[in-house]
């Protein structure tokens, strides 16, 4: 029984959305523009040519937040959005009623519908695929070029990302909503 | 008709001859081939929904509910409207009001029919929704209690008009006042939908569980004056029904000034709060027309008719019921489409798109088809009642 | 029996995919269309669905190289029942640092690309109708060898040419199994005609490097603490190790960044300075650069006396042409005082790296310009040193001996146009078929072998290569997809996709040198073979009839032949290397293993076939540092220097005056930028979710860049009225193409950008298949003075929205 989290060193990310199509092949999630489990936002710079502001045009890979306390899986009428026994919050599609509440409810628009299930879909860390056969990275974590991912239990003083979230300073998206978000982006 | 040990007085001449037997006016013709047209739109609707699932509507990931939520929102505002009105007679006693009792009781169970009927093609897995709903309740959702809460109202709404059928008045008042309590906190509860998305700032909080029960009395109150209306053939000089309709009016009046004193204040601190993405929605929805035709519709038009002489004009009041009623489509559509309008994503996910700004929807052919498929339910049940029962006040009671 | 393909029904089964509203698609049945009743071969190694979840069953893992670019990244794939259901990085190749990026994720969707080339097929319509044949393998070569009644066999042709195999040009693409095409077509048949893609690539950057220090080199950017990046986007144009040491450390992570584009790239995003420089100015910088270190001192001085040769000269020249900061700022937008900051900090730094770049050649004085970045990083002395341009080592694997023929009636190659120094083997694309096409050829240039290249997209001015091509007698392609220039091929020989393969096992020198071999994952996929097997039997079929037409006009064969019996003539045939099929004797896995036995032992051949990499002392070295890096090679055992006192940066290079080029970087005044008052210049480039026209049918990365823009300034726009989306034509001299705007902050406004390879023509790529715009139809085939090679950034284009 292990608490897993993610850490992402976004500053290291150049965009290259390796993660997003390692997620999507390992998960075999559907394809189409909108079906994501995990993507990279970015924003143009601010300014104007040639005085462009480079800090202004960041990327931040996101995906869901892996709440401790989820808005999805609080409003989700029939348990489908449960915690697994390693606090990952996942969908179980057979009890999903594609109410679509919990895509409203998530503060991180992390959810979208699976048209082939008719149900709710979402990031798993790769709990099914990948941890099922014993492997402890996710797709995403694995295949980045700049690494900007570390996989591993919140509760082990001794994991790699216990280790970062100690040294390192970081945050969390919208924490101000109390959702207290297992992913922690380092700065 | 006798079922079992229940007692069901239908009409003597109630028959299909009786369903089509009615007075061939031009307008009777208009509404039955306009009902038709709707019930063919929603075979129709539900067969390409069937075959494409939820591709067949216009929602997305970002905004995942659409038309037939609001639909179904107006179908249950509107059967709590109903009986809220339903209940003032047969349940506090009003006698003014037991006249349209039976009635609006009907009405109730028939909008909250195609209430469901609609919901049941919005919600991916309906019956295994009622299985879950059962064997795995998520009591922390706003939508379980609203939907389990909804379906025991049903039932109450149908036991209290068992009993206004068989003149029980006593046992329709028990069942009335349950489902009425039931029915308010169902409907509450729908506004709890809204109410507790910690993420949807223009929606959260206590606002909408509240201004969801004051619109369905308001809602029911139109409704009334539309099935009087017909009922009367706008021929309203019983003096009972006059008066029924004037006090009705003047509830209104008061109802849609307190409504209008709401939104005000809601409006207020929503552009001037200055909370993030609740002000800039505020704003973007000022600058809608979708918005204001639901001001100037379900409030403006039909509360300057009312202070125009007191409610004493119930003719105009059955037009501005009607208009009314358009106000309260886009009232529903537009809380559905406003809690969903801000990007809870703002980055680019592509390089070649434009910065998220506003989340579009417009529903799609086969959304407005069922949509409209519920409105022509709605009829046709509601015709079929009035020819089956008799929805006015028992003679001597 | 043999079935007639329509257009439409080229490929068994092609579907059509909604791309709008991101809808479901599915591949079920996508391999049994109309024809499966007439050859339905046994398809169980199809998946059912596009992407297919990974079961928690034991799968095999087996090693394999990536083929979606040039990088040879390794990987694993997953293999379930005979599917490949997903590509993970291989931790041991040093190269590629246990990584696959987005494209070398989505390879699986070019294995099941439902579009792909099945069977092998002749032409039967006319040239680029698109209507052919499917046919036998034996029938495809007999196509090549005999002809039809729609185009002429190359037994024919060269009969008709006497023998002269320069008749047949070839070209061919990167990869693994380029050079057996090189060795088929150009050692074994003849051809001296070769052109391929280096000429539309890297040409200069190679060529100005290796002739000034020696080698193009590897930059140390896991050491390196100051950068300046120019024209090379490693964001999005990525090669690895590069990009991952690069980005791990930019942003006040150890690595100043300086980034030199004209437009605002992903890389310029993660630099801590962008300048906004004037296409094909970058000499001038370069130039100013070196004079502020030239005229303040602040370059090594002892590394300067101990390896610059020429470098008073450099000096003389730098000083007297006055290339001060000031001059250079107004060539290229950059500030003197930027300039003057970026020179000193750079000669300041501990291990300061002028990144080598490696991309298209975009203006005419490429070479020179990287000419004098290789001696401004000479002025740091940071070379062949740990955080430098390292030369690094190479395992040496055993030479082939490739037995060829000689022929007397070959007639060499022409291609010289227009260039100063031709290269040998292979050569420039826009000369060899400008002059083909404008008959200034010596002898007629009649048939083209092609193979894995898509010079209709690739090579500037499309229509151009498409009337080259419609001007052979004979045209054959092998490739995996119906690119734009397989439409033009008389017969199409499909090829086995890089999962589908075992390749030659090729080694990977530089810091960490390694050992890496591809492994087929899965058997080929319908009826396509492995390369080596199609040179093999391509060989076999041609080797005797050609022989004879040699045997026939080769007057040296005569002599030596005369008098022969036939066992003695087959004997001199088999020695003298006319029998074109002995290079493939042997099954490629055969010829791996028997290579690296003999250099490495048994051992090694073991730790390859499993782990896909091998290098001395791997077992030892190669360690897990923690969950996200590895370590390949002790810090002691890496080849941060190898040259010693043999390092030599020839900075004056007299013998290039002799060919009519400057022996020292100099700038001429028609290298300035200009752009005509309404016109815009066309700039170019990749981008990381695609590599060209190869991946443009790949369902999954269409999800992440469906289509090509064209970036245009945001104010201009406005004056224009131009708004996101809006359709603009865009015209140069040599064609127009119609194309989506996007408006933009992150380039000038006198320029525009697009994405190369985009507008296919092809109809039998359905996703690839009008989308977007072609940039070759526009750019205009002019070329650079040293080698030829095409030049990328010197069309100017108008537009208009539409």
């Amino acid at each position: 029984m292990a608490r897993y989290g993610m850490a992402l060193d976004y500053k290291n990310c150049i965009n290259c959305k390796a993660c997003e199509v390692a997620c999507k092949e390992e998960n075999g999630v559907e394809l189409g523009a909108e079906k994501h489990r995990i993507w990279v936002g970015g924003n143009d710079p601010k300014g104007e040519w040639p005085l462009l502001d480079i800090a202004s045009a960041a990327f931040l890979p996101s995906q869901c937040q892996q709440c401790e306390d989820a808005p999805c899986q609080e409003v989700c009428p029939t348990h489908a959005t449960y915690y697994d026994e390693n606090h990952v919050v996942r969908v179980d599609s057979e009890k999903c009623i594609l109410c679509s509440y919990c895509m409203n409810a998530c503060p991180y628009d992390a959810r979208y519908v699976d048209d082939r299930t008719m149900t709710v879909d979402k990031c798993t860390f790769c709990s099914d695929t990948r941890l099922a056969r014993g492997e402890t990275t996710t797709a995403c974590q694995n295949t980045c070029p700049t690494k900007v991912r570390t996989f591993g239990d919140l509760d082990d003083p001794n994991s790699e990302i216990s280790e970062l979230l100690r040294t390192r300073e970081h945050f969390s998206l919208k924490a101000h909503l109390g959702t207290n978000p297992k992913l922690f982006y380092l700065t | 008709m006798k079922i079992g040990p229940l007692n069901i007085p239908l009409k003597e001449d109630f028959s299909l001859k009786s369903i089509l037997g009615f007075e061939k006016t031009p307008l009777n013709m208009l509404i039955a081939v306009a009902t038709l047209a709707m019930l063919a739109m929603f075979v129709i609707g539900v067969a390409n929904y069937l075959v494409h699932g939820h591709e067949a509507y216009g929602v997305t990931r970002q905004h995942p509910w659409g038309l037939l939520i609001a639909v179904y929102i107006f179908f249950v505002v509107s059967s709590t409207g109903f009986c809220i009105v339903g209940s003032l007679g047969d349940v506090f006693g009003f006698k003014d009001f037991t006249m349209i009792s039976k009635r609006a009781i009907f009405g109730s169970i028939v909008t909250i029919l195609a209430g469901f009927a609609v919901i049941a093609f919005e919600i991916g897995h309906p019956v295994r929704m009622m299985i879950y709903n059962v064997i795995s309740p998520g009591l922390t959702s706003a939508i379980w209690w609203m939907g389990t809460l909804y379906g025991l109202y049903l039932t109450f709404m149908i036991i209290e008009f068992y009993f206004l059928l068989n003149n029980d008045m006593k046992k329709a008042k028990i069942f009335g006042l349950t489902g009425l309590l039931v029915g308010l906190a169902a409907h509450s509860n729908l506004g709890g939908v809204f109410g507790f998305l910690n993420a949807r700032t223009i929606s959260n909080g206590v606002y909408y569980p509240t201004y969801f029960i004051l619109t369905a009395f308001i809602t029911g109150i139109y409704l009334s004056f539309i099935v009087m209306g017909f009922r009367y053939k706008l021929n309203f000089s019983d003096e009972k029904v006059k008066k029924l309709l004037e006090g009705l009016a003047k509830i209104q009046g008061l109802l849609i000034s307190i409504l209008i004193f709401f939104m005000t204040w809601k409006l207020l601190t929503d552009v001037y709060g200055g909370m993030p993405t609740r002000a800039d929605v505020a704003h973007h929805m000022l600058h809608t027309g979708a918005f204001w035709t639901e001001v100037i519709c379900a409030m403006l038009i039909p509360l300057a008719v009312i202070l125009k002489d007191f409610g004493k004009s119930p003719v105009l009041m059955f037009w501005a019921s009607l208009i009314g009623m358009v106000g309260i489509f886009f009232m529903r559509y537009n809380l559905v489409h406003d809690t969903q309008v801000k990007p809870l994503q703002m980055m680019k996910i592509t390089e070649y798109q434009l910065p998220p700004e506003w989340i579009e929807y417009f529903p799609s052919a086969t959304e407005i088809m069922i949509a409209l498929g519920g409105l022509g339910l709605c009829i046709l049940l509601y015709y079929v009642g009035t020819r089956a029962f008799n929805l006015d006040e028992e003679e001597g009671h | 029996m043999q079935v007639e393909v329509s257009r439409r029904k080229f490929l068994q089964g092609s579907v059509t995919l909604s791309i709008a509203g991101a809808s479901a698609v599915s591949t079920t049945n996508l391999f049994s269309g109309e024809e499966a009743s007439e050859h339905k071969p046994s398809q169980s190694g199809i998946p059912s669905t596009i992407t297919t979840k990974t079961s928690t069953k034991k799968a095999e893992d087996v090693p394999y190289l990536c083929g979606i670019c040039v990088n040879k990244c390794a990987g694993f794939a997953r293999v379930e029942d005979g599917i490949v259901t997903k590509l993970n990085p291989n931790p041991y190749f040093p190269k590629s640092r246990n990584m696959l990026c987005a494209r070398g994720n989505a390879g699986i969707q070019t294995m099941y690309d439902p579009d792909r080339l099945k069977y092998p097929m002749v032409r039967i319509g006319e040239r680029g109708d698109g209507k052919y044949k499917r046919v036998t393998w034996e029938e495809a070569y007999d196509a090549i060898l005999n002809g039809t009644d729609k185009f002429k066999g190359i037994k024919q042709i060269l009969d008709e040419e006497k023998d002269n195999r320069a008749t047949i040009g070839y070209c061919n693409g990167e990869g693994l199994s380029k050079e057996g095409f090189e060795v088929l077509v150009g050692d074994k048949i003849g051809s001296p005609n070769y052109v391929d893609e280096i000429s539309i690539c890297l040409e200069t950057v190679l060529g100005g490097y290796v002739n000034t220090i020696g080698t193009y080199g590897e930059a140390d950017l896991n050491n390196a603490d100051y950068l300046i990046i120019a024209g090379a986007n490693r964001a999005e144009a990525i090669i690895t190790p590069d990009t991952m040491d690069l980005f791990k450390r930019s942003k006040g992570r150890g690595l100043k960044t300086i980034v030199l584009d004209p437009r605002f790239t992903n890389t310029a995003a993660k630099a801590d300075r962008w300048y906004a420089v004037n296409p094909g100015t970058d000499l001038a910088f370069v130039l100013a650069l070196t004079y502020v270190v030239l005229t303040e001192e602040l370059y090594d001085k002892d590394f300067a006396a101990k390896h610059m040769e020429g470098f008073e000269d450099y000096k003389q020249h730098i000083l007297s042409h006055n290339y001060t900061p000031e001059w250079a700022a107004k060539l290229t937008n950059i500030s003197a005082k930027e300039i003057v900051k970026t020179a000193r900090e750079f000669m300041a730094a501990r291990s300061p790296i002028y990144y080598q770049g490696r991309r298209s050649v975009f203006s005419k004085n490429d070479f020179q310009l990287r000419r004098a970045m290789a001696i401004f990083q000479g002025l740091s002395g940071n070379l062949d040193k740990k955080g430098g341009i390292i030369y690094g080592q190479k395992l040496a694997l055993p030479k082939e001996d490739i037995n060829a023929p000689l022929y007397a009636q070959v007639q060499s190659r022409f291609d010289k146009e227009g260039i100063a120094i031709p290269a040998s083997k292979t050569g420039s694309w826009i000369v060899f078929r400008n002059m083909v096409l404008e008959g200034k050829a010596p002898y007629p240039v009649r048939a083209m072998f092609m193979r894995k290249h898509n010079p209709m997209s690739g090579v500037p001015n499309t229509k151009k290569t498409e009337a080259f091509l419609r001007k052979m007698d004979l045209n054959v392609m092998i490739d995996i997809l119906p690119s734009d220039t397989t439409m033009f091929a008389d017969v199409v020989l499909p090829e086995a996709s890089y999962l589908e393969r075992t390749s030659p096992v090729a080694s990977y020198g530089g810091l960490e040198p390694a050992i890496v071999q591809r492994k087929a994952a899965v058997k080929p996929l319908f009826e396509t073979k492995v390369p080596e097997e199609i040179y093999r039997e391509l060989a076999e079929k041609l080797s005797k009839p050609l022989w004879e037409i040699t045997q026939k006009y080769d007057e040296d064969v005569q002599d030596d032949t005369k008098g022969m019996s036939t066992e003695e003539i087959e004997k001199y045939y088999k020695e003298n290397g006319f029998d074109l099929a002995e290079p493939w004797e042997k099954p490629v896995h055969e010829q791996n293993e028997e290579k690296i036995v003999k250099a490495f032992g048994k051992e090694a051949w073991e730790t390859l076939e499993e782990k896909g990499v091998f290098y001395p002392n791997m077992d030892k070295y190669h360690q897990q540092l923690n969950p996200n890096e590895f370590q390949y090679y002790p810090e002691s055992k890496k080849n941060y220097s190898v040259k010693g006192d043999s390092l030599k940066v020839v900075v004056n290079f007299k013998n290039l005056a002799k060919k009519g080029v400057d022996p020292m970087p100099t700038w001429h005044d028609d290298m300035a930028f200009s752009v005509p008052e309404g016109k815009f210049r066309l700039v170019t480039g990749r981008h990381a979710q695609f590599t060209q026209s190869g991946t443009t049918n790949n369902m999954m990365l269409r999800d992440l860049i469906p289509t090509n823009y064209i970036w245009i300034n945001n104010q201009k726009c406005e004056e224009m009225s131009i708004e996101f989306g809006d359709k603009v034509e865009v015209k140069s001299s040599i064609g127009k193409v119609t194309i989506m705007a996007y408006p933009t902050n992150k380039i000038a406004p006198n320029q525009i950008f697009m994405l190369h390879g985009f507008g296919g023509s092809s109809e039998e790529m359905e996703m690839a298949y009008g989308n977007g715009a072609n940039d070759a139809l526009l750019i205009e085939d002019k070329i650079e003075p040293v080698y030829g090679a095409a030049v990328m950034h010197e069309t100017n284009v108008e537009i208009r929205k539409v």
